[in-house]
């Protein structure tokens, strides 16, 4: 029935849905746009399980990704989340960590190894983030009243402050409100940049929790500055994995399409949510994500497919929804002043 | 002394980022194929054709396209979007 919207992929050499490629593209966006991530943690395995070669998944993607980021960041900016310092100094590591992981894994393909290795390598960061961030979330209350404590101590002098990292030279960030030595930041960049170019994603899922988590930017603004860093890390690999062979641009093409709207509506509901808020939905997301890669692993391809699109799908239109309740209020509250 | 170690230390670490990327380059492999375009035409020819001919204007094409395609449909949504009235400006950080 859907075989009217079947189009030739000139590089891959074979017919794929335009609609599905569109609908992908469409619900990543808005996942993009709201947490600040590139989105081939789905994508990559979606467009695997509908038949894309794997080489060609990852290339096609990090392309669609960079399209899309453009869209996302520019948006972000306008709300003030981008911390432009900060995602400037990323783009260091991260174009170096993107080359080594990319050449990573032309030469798993070589030795035959790297659907397996690449798939258990996505389960182990989408299960080991996503439960570190449900609990962060369960606990935040409990360890919020444990800081209030800690620092009421400190200024009645019975506990010393803790030695932090600080190697110099130190930063100070004014957008984030932070000062970290530039090694942290870099060794950040760096990690995030070569799981990038080795998974073929643009690095967000563990860029967005580590500025949080590691750095100490507030969520929108790490939301923000990790699509700037997408965008940069996406031209990167889409370039690379063009000059080797693996992008099927038509396929690019779609995808960026739906991406595109879905990356605008995901950024404007960004505004309507508090950060935990955002966390919270990130956890759960990227935990079903690594439940289809499991499922993916273990040969149950058609219930993998179905668990990574019900959850993009899913998780959608809470997104949606909160936009749109979130509208609807502001819409009301000016309508009261008036 | 201290001001030594950290120069030191400093040197090290940046060369480590260069010696991973040497180290990574030396397995580099591109995929070698060559598309049939017996069967193509026009937009699907076009790219074949590059992709045949020379990867880094392929490469060129596909990141260009990928930009200029993402800001259009940027532009026309925005518009939309300002109409029926979801704008955006800077906001306040809650978490």
């Amino acid at each position: 029935m859907f075989d009217i919207f079947n189009v030739y992929m000139p590089i891959a050499e074979m017919p794929f849905n335009a609609l599905i490629l569109v609908a992908i593209g469409f619900s990543v966006g808005v996942l993009g746009g709201f947490f600040g991530v590139g989105g081939a943690w789905v994508v990559t395995p979606a467009l695997n399980i509908f038949g894309f070669p794997m080489a060609y998944a990852i290339g096609t993607d990090l392309a669609h990704i960079f399209g899309k980021s453009i869209v996302a960041t520019a948006k972000h900016r306008k709300m003030g989340n981008v911390d432009m310092k900060l995602g400037l100094i990323s783009i260091v590591g991260s174009v170096i960590g993107v080359e080594i992981g990319a050449q990573n894994v032309m030469w798993l393909t070589r030795l035959g190894l790297a659907g397996p290795i690449v798939r258990y390598t996505y389960m182990v960061l989408l299960f080991g983030l996503g439960i570190y961030m449900l609990y962060d979330y369960l606990t935040k209350d409990k360890r919020a009243a444990a800081q209030a404590a800690k620092q009421a101590a400190l200024q009645a002098g019975e506990i010393q402050p803790r030695k932090a990292w600080n190697l110099p030279p130190m930063i100070h960030f004014p957008a984030s409100g932070i000062t970290i030595s530039f090694w942290t930041v870099t060794g950040v960049f760096l990690f995030t940049g070569w799981l990038s170019g080795f998974l073929g994603v643009g690095g967000g899922f563990i860029r967005m929790p580590a500025l949080i988590y590691l750095i100490g930017c507030p969520t929108a603004i790490a939301v923000g500055t990790d699509l700037f860093s997408v965008l940069f890390s996406g031209a990167y690999g889409c370039f690379t994995y063009a000059v080797k062979g693996r992008v099927e641009i038509i396929a690019a093409i779609l995808m960026l399409i739906g991406a595109s709207i879905g990356a605008q509506i995901g950024v404007t509901a960004v505004k309507y949510v508090r950060g935990y808020g955002i966390r919270l939905l990130f956890a759960i997301m990227i935990i079903l994500a690594g439940t289809s890669v499991a499922l993916k692993q273990f040969q149950f391809t058609t219930i993998a497919a179905w668990v990574v699109m019900c959850a993009a799908l899913g998780m959608c239109a809470v997104i949606m929804l909160k936009l749109w309740v979130g509208f609807k209020k502001e819409k009301a509250e000016k309508m009261g002043h008036h | 002394m201290r001001k030594s170690w950290i120069m030191i230390l400093n040197f090290l670490l940046l060369s480590l980022s260069g010696t991973l990327a040497w180290a990574a380059a030396e397995k580099a492999q591109l995929l070698e194929k060559k598309v049939n375009l017996a069967n193509l035409g026009g937009i699907n020819y076009f790219f074949a054709k590059w992709y045949n001919e020379n990867l880094w204007v392929y490469a060129l094409i596909v990141t260009v396209l990928m930009g200029v395609v993402g800001m259009l449909i940027a532009f026309v949504t925005d518009i939309i979007l300002k109409n029926i009235g979801m704008e955006v400006s800077k906001i306040e950080h809650h978490e």
